[in-house]
Order: C-alpha cells, then sequence, then structure tokens
C-alpha cells in the first residue's frame, strides 16, 4: 500500500494512474482538473473504467469499492478518489 | 409446395437442473433452485459464490469438460437417430479453456496438451463421434451463442440443402467468465433472482443443451421449431440497449420468422439474467413487443444460473417440455417483483395449456436471439423456396505485416511475402485514439478492416456483421489471465474481460457502423473465415450490404500453444480480410461464392469428389485464371500432395498461388487470400477469368471469385 502525502501529491499521483490504467491517448495527466467529472465528461470515461478504476483502487490502496452509490461518490472526480483514499487510510491508520 | 418445417426429432440436456429432460422437468416442477457454492475450483481469497454446477459430473481429465458435457447432451439427442447429421453447428464461447486455464497456471509449455483448447474442437468431436460428413460450425458470440447456433441450423434447413443438423450450445465454467463477471460486478451474492426488486446480478453455471433438427414438407405432431430472430443492439459493448431496442427487434424479426403475432405466444422463456441492466431492457422490449399484458413470462436462470453459450440451447429444450407437459416454469428467486419493471414474472410453476414458446437470449457486444418453439395451430401460407442470388463484392479491405490493403496487395501480386505482424500504430492508423484505447490487436484489427471497406469508392455501411476467426482475442485473454494468476485469483480486469469473448471484435465493428443486423462470430480453425461466409450466405435474406471478414492475431505466447501451423511455420504473423458484399440490388463488382465447404480430407473427401463438385476438369480449366492454395504448416506435406493430385486430376493451366508462404501461419489467412483473389480479378480485363480459393488444410474448402 502507498505511503499517503501530501494532497497534491496524491493527485498527481492520480493523475498519472488514471491516465495510465484506462489508457487515455488523447489526455496528458497534467491536462486533468481535480475537480473536473470524471465520468461522461471530457475525458471520454465510462462505466468500464469505472471498473478499472474499482480494481486500481483495491490494488493500490486496499479499498473496496463493491457498490454503484458509493462508486458514483468516490469517482465524481480526482479529488473525490483522493478525499476517499485520505480519509478511509486516515480510519485504518488511525 | 408445402413448405419445408422443421422438427425438433432429438433434444438432450444437462444443467444444474438435471441430466436428462426427465430430471430437468422435475427440478421445473418444484420451482426450486439449484444454485450453489462454485466447487469446480477454489477461490483462495473470497467465498465461492453462487454458480449453477451439475451436480455429480465426472469426466475423464483429458478432456475439458465442455466436450464431455456435450457429448452427453449429444447423446441424448441422437439416441434413436442411426443416421449421421449433415451439419453440426454448436454455440459456444470457452471450449476447452478451463482445461487451457490449468495448463497456463502451471506453465505447461507442451502444445500437445492444448489441442482442445479451441471453441471450435466441440463440434469437431461431435462431428466425429456421429460421423457427420458436412459442414461444422461454431457460433460464438457471447450469452447469446447456443440461440445463434439454433437460428443458423433453422436457416439452412428452410434453405433446404440439409436434411438433418445436431445443434446446441456448450459451456464449462471456467475463471475467465467466473472472475470475468464478477469484475464486471454482475454476480449476485446471494444467487441470482431475474426481476426481483432486490436482484444484484446473475449467477454464472455450465451446462449442454442438444437438438436434432429436421426438415419435413410434411405435417405431423411433432415439436416445430417455428423461427428465430437475430439482431445487434450496436450500442455498447456490455450493456443491453437502454430501451431494449435490438430486443425488440430480434422478438419481432422471430415472430415474422414464424409467421406468428404475439397474441399467439402462450408462454415468454426470458433472457432474464438478474442483472439490474439487462432486466430492465428486456422488461422494455416485452411490453414495446406485447403491450402491457404479455402472456405468462418467467426466467429458469434464478434457478440454473446463466450458462452462457449453452443458456439458449437449453432453454429451447425447456421450450419442448413446457409445451409436452403443460408447465410454465418459475421464475425462481424473485419474491418481489420488481414494480419499476411493470411486468409480472410467474411465481411458482404453473400448469396450464402451452403450445407456443418464445425464448429470449442476448449476449455481450448486445447480440440478440430470439427462438419460437411449439405446436403449429394451422397450415401457414405456402412459401417459395428462398433464392440466393450471389454475393455481389462491393469493397474489400487485408491488413497483414506488410501494411494495409494497398500495400499488402502490392506486394502479394508481385509474389512477395507479407508476414510479421504489423506494429500498431500502423495497424490503428486512421482510427480514433477513443475509439481504440481499450482495444487490444484483434479488434483493432477488426476496425481496421471495417475501416477499410468503407473507405472503398460507393462507401456504405453493413446491416449485418459475419466475421471469422479461429483463436479468438488472445492478447485480452492472455492479459486477464497472467493478471488473474499473478495476483493469485485477486484481481482481474474487466476490460480484458470484456475484449476476450470472441465476438467482442465483431462486436466493435457493429458500434462503428452501426449494424443492427445479425451481428455472427464462427469459429474453426483455418476454415474460420469461410464458416463466417457460409453464415452470411444462410442468414442474409435481403439486399441490404453485409459486411463478411476473417482475422486471426499473433500472440507470441498462446499462439504457438493453440496453432500447430504456428509453431511449424516461422515467423510470428496474424493479419485479415474483409469484404463488403450485397446480394443482388443494384450493386456491380466481382462476384464471391462459397463453392465447399465440409467435411473432413482424412476421412470423407476425395480430390475426385471436389474436382466434380467443381465442375470438372474442363469447367475448371475453362472458368478459372488463378488458384489460390491454402496449405497450412503443419499440413505441408499432405496439403501439398493434394495440391499436386488436384492439379494432376484438372490439368490446371493457370497460375498458382501457394498463398500461406506469402501470408504466413493463421487461421484466417484465408480470408487475405480471397482479397487477393478479388484484386487479381477486379484488375484484369473484363472477359477475363476468376479465382479459385482452396484449402488444402483439415478440412476441404473452395471459394471462387469470377468478374461481375
Amino acid at each position: 500500500m502507498n505511503v499517503i502525502g501530501s494532497m497534491a501529491d496524491l493527485l498527481d499521483e492520480l493523475k498519472t494512474k488514471v491516465v495510465d490504467v484506462l489508457n487515455l491517448q488523447d489526455i496528458a495527466p497534467a491536462d486533468i482538473d481535480p475537480d473536473e467529472q470524471l465520468v461522461g465528461g471530457r475525458l471520454g470515461i465510462d462505466s468500464i473504467d469505472v471498473l478499472e478504476m474499482v480494481i486500481m483502487m483495491e490494488k493500490d490502496y486496499g479499498l473496496t469499492i463493491d457498490n454503484k452509490d458509493l462508486g458514483a461518490k468516490v469517482f465524481a472526480s480526482l479529488r473525490t478518489m483522493a478525499d476517499f483514499i485520505r480519509l478511509r487510510t486516515l480510519e485504518v491508520g488511525g | 409446395m408445402n413448405p419445408l418445417r422443421v422438427y425438433i426429432t432429438g433434444r438432450g440436456v444437462l444443467s444444474a437442473l438435471g441430466k436428462s429432460t426427465a430430471e430437468t422437468y422435475d427440478t421445473l416442477a418444484t420451482g426450486c433452485s439449484r444454485l450453489g457454492p462454485l466447487t469446480r475450483f477454489t477461490p483462495p481469497h473470497t467465498p465461492p459464490l453462487p454458480v449453477g454446477e451439475i451436480e455429480g459430473l465426472t469426466w475423464d481429465r483429458e478432456l475439458p469438460e465442455s466436450h464431455h458435457m456435450a457429448r452427453l447432451a449429444a447423446d441424448q439427442a441422437m439416441t434413436g437417430c442411426s443416421k449421421a447429421p449433415d451439419a453440426v453447428i454448436l454455440g459456444v464461447t470457452t471450449g476447452g479453456l478451463s482445461t487451457t486455464e490449468d495448463l497456463l497456471k502451471e506453465e505447461c509449455n507442451d502444445p500437445v496438451r492444448y489441442r482442445n483448447h479451441a471453441i471450435g474442437s466441440v463440434a469437431e468431436d461431435l462431428a466425429r463421434r456421429y460421423h457427420c460428413k458436412g459442414p461444422v460450425i461454431t457460433v460464438s458470440t457471447a450469452c447469446s451463442s447456443g440461440a445463434c447456433a439454433i437460428a443458423l441450423s433453422l436457416a439452412m434447413l428452410r434453405g433446404g440443402n440439409f436434411n438433418r443438423i445436431l445443434t446446441g450450445g456448450v459451456d464449462s465454467l471456467c475463471r475467465l467468465t467466473y472472475y470475468g463477471f464478477k469484475s464486471l460486478q454482475l454476480i449476485d451474492p446471494d444467487g441470482a433472482r431475474p426481476f426481483s426488486h432486490d436482484r444484484r446480478g446473475m449467477s454464472v453455471a455450465e451446462g449442454a443443451g442438444m437438438i436434432l433438427l429436421e426438415a419435413s414438407t410434411k405435417m405431423h405432431e411433432g415439436m416445430e421449431l417455428l423461427g428465430a430472430g437475430l439482431s445487434c443492439d450496436a450500442h455498447h459493448p456490455t450493456q443491453p440497449h437502454p430501451r431494449g431496442d435490438g430486443a425488440a427487434s430480434a422478438m419481432h424479426s422471430a415472430l415474422g420468422n414464424a409467421g406468428l403475432q404475439p397474441d399467439d405466444i402462450d408462454y415468454i422463456n426470458l433472457h432474464g439474467t438478474g442483472t439490474p441492466d439487462n432486466d430492465r431492457s428486456e422488461a422494455i422490449a416485452i411490453k414495446t413487443v406485447f403491450g402491457e399484458a404479455p402472456p405468462p413470462l418467467s426466467s429458469v436462470k434464478g434457478a440454473m444460473g446463466h450458462p452462457l453459450a449453452a443458456a439458449g440451447a437449453i432453454e429451447a429444450v425447456i421450450a419442448t417440455l413446457s409445451i409436452e407437459n403443460g408447465l410454465v416454469p418459475g421464475n425462481t428467486g424473485a419474491i418481489v417483483p420488481d414494480p419499476e419493471l411493470g411486468l409480472s414474472p410467474v411465481g411458482p410453476p404453473i400448469s396450464m395449456p402451452v403450445r407456443t414458446v418464445l425464448s429470449n437470449s442476448f449476449g455481450f457486444g448486445g447480440n440478440n436471439a430470439t427462438l419460437i418453439v411449439g405446436q403449429r395451430r394451422e397450415c401457414p401460407e405456402s412459401t417459395k423456396a428462398p433464392s440466393f442470388p450471389p454475393f455481389v463484392i462491393t469493397g474489400w479491405a487485408a491488413v497483414t505485416g506488410a501494411g494495409h490493403t494497398a500495400n499488402t496487395l502490392e506486394r502479394l501480386r508481385s509474389g512477395q511475402p507479407c508476414t510479421g505482424k504489423l506494429d500498431e500504430k500502423a495497424l490503428c492508423e486512421g482510427l480514433p485514439p477513443r475509439d481504440i484505447r481499450r482495444l487490444k490487436r484483434l479488434s483493432q484489427m477488426a476496425l481496421a478492416l471495417s475501416n477499410g471497406t468503407s473507405t472503398c469508392d460507393n462507401a456504405i455501411s453493413p446491416s449485418s456483421i459475419y466475421f471469422g476467426t479461429a483463436w479468438g482475442s488472445l492478447s485480452e485473454t492472455a492479459d486477464f489471465l497472467e493478471g488473474l494468476f499473478a495476483s493469485e485469483e485477486k484481481f482481474s480486469s474487466p476490460t480484458d474481460f470484456i475484449g476476450s469473448v470472441h465476438n467482442a471484435p465483431a462486436g466493435q465493428i457493429a458500434l462503428k457502423t452501426h449494424a443492427t443486423g445479425p451481428n455472427i462470430t464462427v469459429s474453426g480453425g483455418d476454415t474460420s473465415f469461410e464458416q463466417a461466409l457460409f453464415s452470411a450466405h444462410w442468414l442474409t435474406r435481403d439486399d441490404k450490404p453485409v459486411l463478411v471478414a476473417g482475422a486471426d492475431e499473433g500472440h507470441e505466447k498462446l499462439s504457438p500453444l493453440f496453432d500447430p501451423s504456428v509453431s511449424a511455420g516461422g515467423t510470428l504473423s496474424d493479419g485479415g480480410g474483409a469484404f463488403m458484399l450485397q446480394r443482388g440490388g443494384n450493386a456491380s463488382g466481382p462476384l464471391l461464392r462459397l463453392l465447399y465447404f465440409m467435411g473432413d480430407w482424412e476421412e470423407h473427401v476425395s480430390m475426385e469428389k471436389l474436382v466434380d463438385h467443381l465442375g470438372g476438369p474442363d469447367s475448371i480449366n475453362q472458368r478459372y485464371e488463378w488458384l489460390l492454395a491454402g496449405i497450412p504448416a503443419v499440413d505441408r506435406n499432405k496439403g501439398q500432395d493434394r495440391l499436386s493430385r488436384f492439379l494432376d486430376r484438372t490439368t490446371f493451366n493457370g497460375r498458382v498461388i501457394d498463398y500461406r508462404l506469402l501470408t504466413g501461419e493463421y487461421g484466417a489467412a484465408s480470408a487475405v487470400a480471397a482479397v487477393l483473389a478479388a484484386s487479381l480479378v477486379d484488375i484484369a480485363d473484363p472477359n477475363h477469368k476468376g479465382a479459385l480459393i482452396i484449402g488444402f488444410g483439415k478440412t476441404p474448402a473452395a471459394m471462387e471469385v469470377m468478374p461481375s
């Protein structure tokens, strides 16, 4: 599991991971706004990509997202993903 | 003339519901669920999910489970039939994969042990078992495979050239489908509850359903296969169309095919997997076709689970049991139907007279099939035998190690090799990055081919897609299993699972071209492209354009393990060919015909018979300028000998092209050869002769391209 540093570092890390895991060929990590809509937005991310991100969250951060409602909240934007990771990691760590 | 009727004269079934029709009926009559925790293999990290397993099934492990189940069900269906079937047409999605997974897990590198991997090997095994000398076809359209195979069989029998076809579907439980559907979050941890308000998904299952179909001009009391309808959503790789458009179109088409009205249906056997989206889409489609008060309906998948390719075939058998016994099976698992769906499936099983059953099967790629089984109420109007004007070629494309169509044809025409693999960047040239970001090699190739045919003059969109592939999407299959095993079965990629199904490439073509007609993927070794052309021939009834393609990818690890010609044949190569075809209408161009496709050189076919079938030596010399000979590396000596005998017998004086030496070794090489033939014929003088393409490998096959 990754050690969570600053929010900015985590957001940068997620940008790179999302571009890599989803093979977003026409998007550079730096182009993603942490607050922009992930699914159904400019990036072309859809429900299949969400499932890929579910696996990524479990594999890389040990976090399980097993229902659609939670998924919709977590994958609203990169910032909601980062918030979820930090919150859950603090809970586990705390 | 009496219309040709198609009767179900034999049936066999094997599923969690039972190992015979009698056991299946008994279980259905109780309405009990037979779902239970997975035991076929042991998930190391998570409790086993509920699945539909066949109780007490044991088999010789040398044979994959699918082959074994297919034999058991087919033996039941063939009981009492002393004659060989004229064709074997099966729906299969995983074939020997359950065995392959074990072998890959133990890092076995012996190709001999992978000999039953191919999905086509199940139908080939049955063809040998019942001495079938005719065509052997494997349809692979995900969860509608079994129903699509039966629909193809019906079209063949109605065409009048076949009397008796063994058809159905089979699939075993394996890691790819178990973990694959799990990764898509489509499995209900409490077991499938189709149409229930609290449903959360499906339960994967295993099984086989087989029926023997016989054509007859006489009307008798038997159970008839009355009609079939096929369609494609062309909407999404996995999700059904939200308004159920494709499903409704398949049902309408089946009713039209059977000459029936919605009122004639007594029972609807739902696809009803239990996934929220499938059931919602199917409910809307049912209301579109049947209005607000449809006949009694239920899904048996809450009791049986979803045996994927076998589902449609098993449910065709269940339809006959329903009619025979006056039983509408219960919709097991749903205590409270979902009020949002506005449909009330039956609760427990009910007894009532049933004469006609409509059965739905829908699969990934928006692939829909509907079958109608019943006892004919009255004799329909006499129908004319279908006529089949030849396919006119209106566009073509090829891709090989040498590049796309122009580069490939330039090299092939000058006798230079096109072996090797085109690099990914060149392969995907001209394809929008967003369309291909989730696709791996075979689907990329399919889109490149589809794109190539539409950039020809007079670009048109196809209404139906026929795709032949010997090995399917090897990259996705390998990556999925590698990721799964590397994580000790903890993680698997949903994207790779979606891409791994054999019909993923054809589904991608449909998405891109909005082709909402039949979308058929077939697989059968070195004659996979011929199978696609064969299927297109029997299923195309109008003059709308159809795309017929064949492609195979060369995978560094899996191709040499699966395809003996790859391990024998030098440079790893891949490629494919595609045609835009049109039957009649106002199309003009060279003609493409499948002339011969059946049997096995070793057992059934003599050179004399083939030459006679092609019109005899004089006619062959008059008609053809070119002979494109396909000799797979594994059969190099035998194939060369067959070619020599063909040349001796015909004293053929045209040009002979031993095309596999130019294309390299892959199942769909004959598709590239057919494109080469078309280009040779097209650029020749108008009064020139045609080209003959003959497969001299295991299965004899002959196609011709003739000038317009």
